[in-house]
């Protein structure tokens, strides 16, 4: 392996709250690789969204290092953020809102119209260029938030309960999208409390104790990420093996 | 698919302005009662009939005065609208700017806020023989009056539009590497448009009401400049035709800025 894409070490980190320090994560250890993507699960407060937090670069360790791409992490330069909610900007067309980024990503504006076009097609969304954002549903919105987050190719995607407001069909048809978003050098850190979500989705998965979360499994899941229907994948035998191996872990945890 | 509100708290553009113009002939047909039942001679309360005739004959240039006093209620109307024209623009300009950095920097709006405030509180009239003083009376002094009454209420709006945005925009704007100045004209003043318009509508609405104050100095050419000389002679529907005449045309200009507002701001409700 080389240079990891991530790289956590010794960080814990803790909110100060009413003058007492609440500790939220940590310590742990933890590395991305390029190609990787990392599912982390763990109950409600746990500190996940702190986790992704100091990887973009919003919020600085209390103590250990964090590293992307070997330096500190600046939010909005190596690492792209999807959030639980899509956060667009209603003020601008879901066409706009990608060529906002896109300007902000630095490119050219000669170039952007054909890139938003791209952007849009690769998330299945090209005849919706002109809608405004509330005239989509919310899955929509939420590939919207996906194609606006790709549009630096960032190597590092941070995803932060995306699916978490969405009806059960939608979020399956998601993450069958999302999961090949590694393809090539990217990697993907996700995080959900659905186990399901994880195994399917996950070339590895965390799972992070009670708060303050610590790493309380750290499991590869070798499932064949393209070739296999998702039906046939999530009634696989594997599929089935590894959901109970998390899920025991999340329930210890959860005790 | 759009959705569709039920319920719906703010009324529709056309029923909007449906609304107004009903309000207004409503207001007319009191007024033409209240005349009807004689309570005051014609000489203190003229009806609408008599305002209308007033309004005909000083929109008359031909008339051997020129309309009114040397112009037309028109022309009056046309230089009272070119200063308030000014003055609000000029006030919105150091109002949004004023606000937008009140709004960015916590200090600059605790330290600028009492003042606004103060400014706000004063009578036009009150502070217009002070700009006479430093500005003579040509138009600055007007323009001047007219700028003082209008920027205080944007800036109060838009500082107080730019302080509310939605921190989970301003989060996004930063994940996607918007700087400084990208996340001020990308999202904080879209954000902010709605309620920076409500503050200028309000700065619109004060500066078109302090116009006749403004034309006590020099100021006959203009339609306050009319109601001014028409008090002084005892002239009551000319006096009451200068109000209507302000009054309609401030209602048309708040009825085009809210149609702008809407126009702007779709989104408002809705995300
Ligand atoms: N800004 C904050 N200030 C104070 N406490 C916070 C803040 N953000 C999160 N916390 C606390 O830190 C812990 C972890 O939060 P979070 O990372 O959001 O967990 P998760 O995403 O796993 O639900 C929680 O106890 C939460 O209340
Ligand atoms: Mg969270």
């Amino acid at each position: 392996m080389g240079e990891p894409l991530v790289e956590l070490t010794g960080v814990a980190h803790s909110y100060r709250a009413n003058r007492v320090d609440v500790p939220a994560l940590g310590p742990l250890d933890l590395r991305v690789e390029p190609g990787e993507f990392l599912v982390v699960v763990g109950p409600s407060g746990s500190g996940k969204s702190t986790l992704l937090r100091l990887v973009s670069g919003f919020e600085r360790p209390t103590t250990g290092a964090v590293e992307v791409l070997g330096g500190p992490p600046v939010p909005g330069r190596d690492v792209g953020t999807v959030f639980q909610q899509p956060r667009l900007f209603p003020w601008q067309s879901v066409a706009g809102n990608i060529t906002t980024a896109l300007r902000w990503a630095g490119v050219p504006g000669a170039d952007r119209p054909q890139r938003t076009r791209g952007l849009l097609a690769q998330v299945g969304l090209v005849e919706l260029g002109r809608r405004r954002t509330w005239e989509i549903s919310g899955g929509q919105q939420q590939r919207v938030a996906i194609a606006r987050a790709l549009a630096a190719r960032p190597r590092l995607l941070l995803m932060d309960e995306p699916f978490a407001a969405l009806d059960a069909l939608t979020r399956e048809r998601l993450q069958e999208d999302v999961r090949s978003l590694t393809d090539g050098e990217r990697a993907v850190v996700f995080v959900t409390h659905s186990v399901d979500e994880a195994v399917f989705l996950a070339s590895r998965v965390v799972v992070l104790s009670d708060r303050p979360g610590r790493v309380a499994l750290d499991l590869p899941v070798p499932l064949p990420r393209s070739g296999v229907p998702a039906d046939e994948l999530r009634g696989s035998a594997e599929f089935a093996a590894l959901r109970g191996e998390v899920a025991g872990a999340v329930r210890a945890v959860a005790a | 698919m759009a959705l569709k509100e039920s319920g719906s708290a703010a009324l529709s553009a056309t029923h909007s302005v449906l609304v107004r113009v009903a309000a207004v002939l409503a207001l007319i047909a009191i007024w033409q009662l209240l005349v009807l039942a004689r309570l005051w001679p014609p000489a203190v309360l003229p009806g609408p009939g008599q305002v209308w005739d007033q309004l005909l004959a000083a929109s008359d240039s031909g008339n051997g005065q020129g309309g009114y006093a040397g112009s037309t209620v028109l022309e009056r109307l046309g230089v009272s609208l070119r200063r308030v024209g000014y003055g609000t623009a000029y006030g919105v300009l150091v109002g949004v700017g004023l606000g937008l950095v009140m709004g960015l920097v916590p200090v600059v709006r605790a330290v600028v806020e009492p003042f606004v405030t103060f400014l706000r509180a004063l009578p036009p009239l009150a502070y217009l023989s002070l700009l006479v003083i430093w500005f003579g009376i040509d138009e600055e002094p007007k323009v001047y009056l007219l700028l003082v009454a209008a920027f205080p209420p944007v800036a109060v709006a838009t500082a107080t539009a730019v302080t509310g945005v939605n921190r989970q925009y301003l989060e996004a704007a930063h994940a996607l590497g918007a700087n400084r100045l990208g996340v001020i004209t990308t999202v904080v003043l879209p954000a902010s448009a709605p309620e920076i318009l409500t503050g200028i509508r309000l700065a619109v609405g004060i500066a078109y009401s302090s116009v006749v104050a403004a034309e006590t100095v020099n100021g006959a050419d203009g339609i306050g400049g009319m109601v001014l000389n028409a008090q002084r002679y005892n002239q009551t529907a000319v006096v009451l035709l200068g109000l209507v005449v302000i009054g309609v045309t401030g209602l048309l200009i708040d009825t085009a800025l809210l149609a702008l507002q809407r126009a702007v701001s779709p989104w408002r409700g809705r995300a």
